[in-house]
C-alpha cells in the first residue's frame, strides 16, 4: 500500500476570468494531518471540493489510493464542510443513522457507531432533540459527526473551529488527534488560524490566490523565515510608516521590516537587546510610538515573509 | 431501499416543520373558502343566468303540412322557460336584443352569455325532421319531400374568463342538446304512431327541467378546480424544498454517499403524495361543508385520492424540473408559483376553456389542454365528485393522467440527476 493516499495533480478550477485555483500539485500521505493554511478566499475550499469529487476541475485530476477520484468507492472520503450542513428537523440521532444508512452501514453496526460518535462529541443528552434546537457549537459537533459516522478514511474538515468557544474548540482538537492517533485517519484541515494549523498538523501547505506558496511541516516553516522574535510597533500617526521603516531598515542585523495592517512588523535575532537602536531611529522621524510587543516568530510571520501582508478575514 | 430513508427523511420533515406544513394545506383551504362563498356554495339557490339572444331566423316551411314555422321562436321560448330540476326558478333570463346590443352587453357583463340563432335554423330543423321521417318509413311513404341537407350553427358567445359564462355556456350547450334529442324523438314518435304522439305538428315542446341542474352551483363546477390547483402549488413547495437542499448544501453531503439519483427522488416522492391524497381528503371536506354536492360516495372518494396522488406526482415531477435550474429556494418558489397558477388556469380548474381540438384519439377529440396530465386529473375528479362517476367513467382520463406523469417524471428525474447530482462544473 502506497504511502500517498491523495494525489492533486496540476489541479486547476477557473470561474469565468477567476483563477480560483492554480495548478495545484499536492500528495497527502496516509495517516498524517495536512493542515490547508490561507486567508479566506485563498482557493482551500475550492481545492478541497475538486479532492473529494463534488467539483469537476477545469483540468488536472486527482488520485486517492491511486484511482480517479471519480472511480473512487463512494465512503472513502466524509467531508465536514465549512457551512452547517444538517437538516433542522431530524433528531441528532436520526440524522446519523439517515447518512449511515446512505452509505450502507449494516444496521448492528450502524447503532454502535452513532451511540459511540455522540458520545465522544458530548452530545449523548442531546441524540433525540431536533438539529435546530442545538447550540451554535453542538451543530458543529455535530456536523463534524456526519462526517465521520461511515468510518472514512480520508476525513476533510474544512474550516472546523469556525464560530467555536474555546471549550468545543478544545473538544474538537482532542477529537482530531485521536483520529489519526488511535484510528489512522488521514486528515485533511483547511483553515485560516495559525494556531490550530501549527498545533494540530503534521504538514502545512500555505495556499493564497490559489497558488500553493509552501509545504512543510510547522517546525520546518518557522525555520525557513530563520530563528528570531518579531517586534511589532504601532505608531501613533500611521502616515509616518513608511518613513519610520525607510529608517529602520537601517538598523543592523534587522531581517527585515515590513508594514502589516497599520502596524510596523520587524523581525530580527535578539530583537530586545535591538529595542533601543530602533527607538533611536524612530526618534529621528519624530514618531511616538502609541503600542510595542515582542514575541517569537509564528506561522503568521511565515505568511507575511512569503506575501508580504498578513492573512486577510 | 435506502429510498425508504429518503422517504422517511422527507415524511418528518414535513411534518416537524409546523409551519411550512400550515402553508401547504392552509393555504388552499383558503381559496377554497373564498370561492365557496363568492361562488354559491353555503346554501345560496340557484339563480337564473342573463342571456342576450339574437334571432336571425327566416323560419321555413313544413313538408307535407306546408305550415310556415319559426323554430328559432320556439327555441326561444323554451329557453325562457326552461327552470332549474325540482325547481321554480328558470335557468335564463331571456334578453331578446340585436347582436350589437348583445356584445355590448357581454362586455358590461349585462349578460353572462349571448346566444345567436343563424338565419336558416329553421330549415336546418326542417332537414332534420324530413330526414328523420326517411329514416322511420322503411316500405315507405312516398313523400315529396327531399331533404336540403342544410346545416346551421348557433353561436354562443362570451368571455371564457368569466365564471358566469362558464357556467351558462356548459347549462346552453345541454339544453340545445337536448332540444334535438326531444325534437327526434318526438318525430319519430309521430311516425310510428306512438301514444300520446300528436298529430303533425313539430312546433310542439314540452318544457322539462334539466337533469343535473337541481342542485348545481358554480361552487360544484368549481371545487374539483380548487384540488388540481392546490395540487399544483405542490410545485412551489417541491421545487423550493429540494432547492433548498441544494443551497444548504445537504445534497452535497447526500451525493458523496452510495445514495442513487432514483433513491433520492422515489423517496421524497412518497411523502409528498400523501400530502396531495391529504389534500383532496381536506378539501373535499371543507368543501361539503360550505355546500359542495359530493356524489357517489366513498367509492368516488377513494378514486378521487388515487387521481389526486397522479396529480400529485405530476407536480412534485415538475417541481423537480424547477428544481434543476432555480438558483435559489426563493427563485424556485417564484418560478413554481409563475409556472402553477398559470397551468392551473390552463388546465380549466377555474373556469371552462375553449374547445381546441388538436387530434381524435379512440374517437374521442383530444384538446390542446390535454397535453397537461393535470387537465385529466380534473376531468377525472370532476366526473367523479362532481357527477358521481365510476370507474368506467374516469378510465380514460385516468389513463392519460397516468401517461403523462410518467412522462414528466422521466424528464424531471433527468434533468434534476444532470444538473444537481453530478459533481458541479
Amino acid at each position: 500500500m502506497s504511502d500517498i493516499i491523495m494525489d492533486a495533480q496540476e489541479l486547476t478550477k477557473n470561474f469565468g476570468d477567476l483563477t480560483a485555483v492554480n495548478n495545484l500539485n499536492l500528495k497527502i500521505n496516509r495517516g498524517e494531518v495536512f493542515g490547508f493554511l490561507g486567508p479566506n478566499g485563498a482557493g482551500k475550499t475550492t481545492a478541497i471540493n475538486m479532492m473529494v469529487g463534488l467539483l469537476r476541475p477545469t483540468s488536472g485530476r486527482v488520485l486517492i489510493d491511486g484511482k480517479k477520484v471519480e472511480d473512487v468507492e463512494k465512503g472513502t472520503v466524509g467531508i465536514c464542510p465549512q457551512e452547517l450542513v444538517l437538516w433542522n428537523f431530524l433528531t441528532c440521532k436520526e440524522s446519523l443513522e439517515l447518512i449511515g444508512n446512505m452509505y450502507e452501514v449494516p444496521d448492528a453496526e450502524l447503532k454502535r457507531r452513532v451511540k459511540q460518535l455522540l458520545n465522544d462529541l458530548f452530545l449523548t443528552e442531546k441524540a433525540n432533540i431536533v438539529v435546530d434546537k442545538l447550540s451554535g457549537g453542538m451543530k458543529r459537533r455535530m456536523n463534524l459527526a456526519m462526517a465521520l459516522v461511515h468510518e472514512p478514511e480520508i476525513v476533510v474538515l474544512d474550516e472546523p473551529s469556525e464560530g467555536l468557544d474555546p471549550q468545543s474548540r478544545r473538544v474538537l482538537w482532542n477529537y482530531i488527534r485521536r483520529l489519526r492517533d488511535e484510528e489512522g485517519k488521514t486528515v485533511i484541515l483547511t483553515t485560516h488560524l495559525m494556531d490550530e494549523a501549527d498545533r494540530l498538523s503534521d504538514r502545512i501547505g500555505i495556499i493564497d490566490h490559489g497558488k500553493l506558496l509552501l509545504l512543510d511541516t510547522p517546525e520546518n516553516l518557522k525555520k525557513e523565515i530563520g530563528e528570531g522574535d518579531v517586534v511589532d510597533i504601532k505608531l501613533s500617526d500611521p502616515n509616518k510608516n513608511q518613513e519610520a521603516i525607510t529608517v529602520l531598515q537601517g538598523v543592523e542585523q534587522v531581517q527585515s521590516v515590513l508594514e502589516v495592517n497599520d502596524r510596523i512588523n520587524i523581525r530580527a535575532l535578539d530583537a530586545v537587546g535591538k529595542l533601543p537602536r530602533i527607538m533611536e531611529k524612530l526618534e529621528t522621524v519624530e514618531v511616538s510610538i502609541a503600542d510595542l510587543s515582542v514575541r517569537q516568530n509564528t506561522l503568521e510571520d511565515v505568511f507575511i515573509n512569503l506575501t508580504g501582508t498578513g492573512l486577510r478575514e | 431501499m435506502k429510498f425508504v430513508g429518503i422517504a422517511k427523511k422527507d415524511f418528518k420533515e414535513l411534518i416537524r416543520d409546523r409551519r411550512g406544513l400550515f402553508m401547504i394545506l392552509i393555504f388552499p383551504l383558503f381559496f377554497m373558502l373564498v370561492f365557496g362563498f363568492a361562488f354559491g356554495g353555503m346554501g345560496q339557490g340557484n339563480q337564473p343566468h342573463n342571456l342576450a339572444l339574437v334571432n336571425y331566423d327566416q323560419g321555413a316551411t313544413m313538408p307535407l303540412t306546408n305550415e310556415h314555422v319559426n323554430f328559432g321562436n320556439n327555441l326561444t321560448k323554451l329557453l325562457g322557460d326552461s327552470k332549474y330540476e325540482n325547481s321554480n326558478v328558470h335557468l335564463f333570463n331571456i334578453n331578446k336584443t340585436t347582436e350589437t346590443v348583445a356584445d355590448s352587453m357581454l362586455k358590461k357583463r349585462e349578460a353572462d352569455a349571448e346566444l345567436i340563432i343563424p338565419k336558416n335554423f329553421s330549415k336546418s330543423v326542417v332537414a332534420l325532421i324530413i330526414s328523420t321521417i326517411q329514416q322511420q318509413t322503411v316500405t315507405g311513404i312516398n313523400t315529396t319531400v327531399t331533404p336540403s341537407n342544410s346545416t346551421s350553427t348557433i353561436i354562443i358567445r362570451g368571455d371564457t374568463g368569466y365564471m358566469g359564462f362558464g357556467v351558462s355556456q356548459g347549462i346552453l350547450v345541454g339544453v340545445l342538446a337536448q332540444y334535438q334529442e326531444k325534437l327526434v324523438t318526438q318525430i319519430q314518435n309521430q311516425v310510428k304512431g306512438t301514444p300520446g304522439a300528436q298529430p303533425i305538428k313539430y312546433l310542439q315542446s314540452k318544457v322539462e327541467a334539466i337533469p343535473g341542474t337541481e342542485t348545481f352551483t358554480n361552487f360544484d363546477f368549481l371545487a374539483p378546480g380548487m384540488m388540481v390547483f392546490a395540487i399544483l402549488l405542490l410545485t412551489t413547495t417541491v421545487a423550493a424544498g429540494l432547492t433548498r437542499e441544494v443551497e444548504k448544501g445537504t445534497l452535497a453531503r447526500l451525493k458523496l454517499t452510495k445514495m442513487t439519483s432514483f433513491d433520492l427522488l422515489f423517496g421524497g416522492m412518497l411523502p409528498w403524495s400523501l400530502i396531495a391524497a391529504a389534500q383532496v381528503v381536506i378539501l373535499l371536506i371543507v368543501a361539503i361543508l360550505i355546500g359542495f354536492h359530493w356524489q357517489g360516495g366513498l367509492n368516488t372518494l377513494l378514486l378521487a385520492i388515487i387521481v389526486g396522488v397522479i396529480g400529485g406526482i405530476a407536480s412534485i415531477s415538475l417541481g423537480m424540473i424547477i428544481a434543476a435550474f432555480a438558483r435559489n429556494d426563493r427563485q424556485a418558489a417564484n418560478l413554481g408559483t409563475i409556472i402553477s397558477v398559470p397551468t392551473s388556469f390552463l388546465v380549466g380548474a377555474f373556469f371552462q376553456l375553449p374547445q381546441v381540438v388538436i387530434a381524435h384519439v379512440y374517437g374521442q377529440p383530444f384538446q390542446i389542454y390535454e397535453l397537461l396530465p393535470w387537465t385529466h386529473v380534473l376531468n377525472a375528479l370532476r366526473a367523479t365528485l362532481t357527477f358521481g362517476g365510476g370507474w368506467n367513467d374516469i378510465a380514460y382520463q385516468v389513463e392519460w393522467a397516468v401517461l403523462l406523469t410518467i412522462i414528466l417524471f422521466i424528464i424531471g428525474v433527468l434533468l434534476f440527476s444532470r444538473n444537481r447530482l453530478r459533481a458541479e462544473n
